[in-house]
């Protein structure tokens, strides 16, 4: 399972979507969803190409676990 | 029990619980509602709903069960339960599975629960059942301010049903803001390795939350185990000192409670369904939008499909029916209370006119969550 940068709407928000091991896209969500963010801090070091960039450009931020 | 000792036993209980009204803070505490299915090998929420599993270096299928008529519980009531089985199996010291349930802060806030008096009581109830036998734990864990963490041991025989009945006195420590984030989490630890627990850990009080301090050790590893499985069902969370007979509620009732943190926007079995009303930007693109029947907890964070695009598509008028060439994805207009979804066609749509989104099979759905 993987997740990968949808695409980003008019109004500026960013969406992601979620692909699962079969290759289907099964979900899409916004940068604080809870399972995205935990996703993303178990991967943290080794990010697909896109999530990195949104990362590195300010839009999308890991944020601290509960 | 003599009269008078049955009196004073009635006035304890009049005194110290609530009799009356919605009493079990809890949301689908008797399992019943499962929007998502009855079986995943996912990891949070999967099958039942307002209960995820939690878990680390373990695999593990989370279902929803049905009990044996033989089953204790179903004399009381219950019907179902959710259950975890492990599919792997390993003594890594950073392994652990969770059954776990978040209850949202203002629910806890304004329950009655005076939570920071340690004259004032919450109590939790619930069934658990484990393949194997030993000393589990459930944490109470309050988010805000500063974490606290209170311990329950749950000691279990085999294959056994077991009702668990703790009283929680509050604490100083503990914060609780009245807003809709997380409140206290109730955490049913089927494992929990090493690198989270202490020898020292002292169960049955409120202690800061320290991750790696969370409860004893294990004695047992459940995820080490191979087909071990965890059953649990029936849990309440009330105001007081006395555990009252569960609330059995509705399945309405119940489904309704659980629309606010997932909604499931289904057809209803047969084809070429009705998702929502909207309409055509391009000819490649519409949004429909789709009210729910409760107002979500907050704007959803996601949506969920079955993950095949022509499985959805839009209709106009003039019988032009567009097969979608990819799923449909959440807009960022969306609100907890109307949801607005991108619907996009590779070609041959109508600009600037209205529509309708299409389920073109029976089952399809578009889910919504706004979980905690």
């Amino acid at each position: 399972m993987s997740y990968s940068v949808l695409h980003t709407e008019d109004n500026g928000v960013t969406l992601y979507k979620k692909i699962d091991d079969d290759g289907l896209s099964r979900m899409s969500c916004f940068g604080h969803h809870p399972p995205f963010q935990d996703w993303l801090r178990a991967n943290k070091d080794n990010l697909p190409s896109d999530i990195q960039a949104k990362i590195d450009d300010g839009t999308l931020t890991i944020q601290e676990a509960d | 029990m003599t009269k008078a000792a049955e009196l004073a036993k009635m006035g304890e209980v009049l005194t110290n619980s609530q009799i009356g009204g919605r009493r079990n803070i809890i949301i689908n505490g008797a399992m019943q509602v499962a929007q998502r299915g009855t079986s995943s090998t996912d990891s949070g929420f999967g099958t039942v709903d307002r209960f995820s599993t939690s878990r680390g270096t373990v695999t593990a299928t989370q279902s929803q069960e049905t009990l044996a008529s033989g089953d204790t519980p179903y004399s009381l009531g219950f019907r179902k339960y959710f259950r975890i089985t492990n599919t792997g199996t390993t003594s890594a010291t950073n392994s652990y599975i969770a059954i776990r349930h978040r209850i949202e802060a203002q629910n806890i806030a304004m329950s009655g629960w005076n939570y920071t008096s340690t004259s004032s009581d919450i109590t939790i109830s619930f069934w658990v059942r484990s393949s194997l036998a030993g000393t589990y734990y459930m944490s109470l864990r309050s988010d805000d301010g500063t974490a606290q963490n209170y311990t329950i041991p749950v000691v279990l025989s085999a294959n056994t049903w077991t009702k668990i009945i703790k009283t929680v006195s509050g604490d100083s420590g503990i914060s609780i803001d009245n807003d809709n984030g997380i409140g206290l989490d109730v955490i049913m630890w089927a494992h929990l390795g090493t690198d989270y627990t202490t020898s020292s850990h002292t169960s049955n009080q409120w202690n800061t939350y320290s991750g790696t301090d969370q409860a004893p050790d294990y004695s047992q590893n459940w995820n080490n185990t191979s087909s071990a499985t965890f059953d649990y069902t029936g849990i309440q969370l009330e105001v007081g000192s006395q555990a009252t007979p569960f609330e059995h509620r509705s399945f309405g009732e119940e489904r309704n409670l659980c629309y606010r943190y997932y909604y499931r926007h289904a057809s209803d079995g047969s084809n070429q369904n009705m998702l929502g009303v909207g309409y055509v930007d391009s000819s490649t693109s519409a949004v429909v939008q789709i009210v729910p029947p409760v107002s979500m907890r907050a704007d959803p964070t996601a949506i969920e499909t079955t993950g095949t695009a022509s499985n959805y598509g839009v209709r106009q008028g003039s019988g032009v029916d567009v097969a979608c060439n990819s799923t449909p994805s959440i807009s960022g207009d969306s609100t907890s209370n109307v949801f607005v979804v991108n619907l996009s066609v590779a070609s041959g749509l109508t600009a600037n006119s209205a529509c309708l989104g299409r389920a073109v099979l029976s089952g399809v759905h578009l889910s919504f969550t706004s979980e905690l």
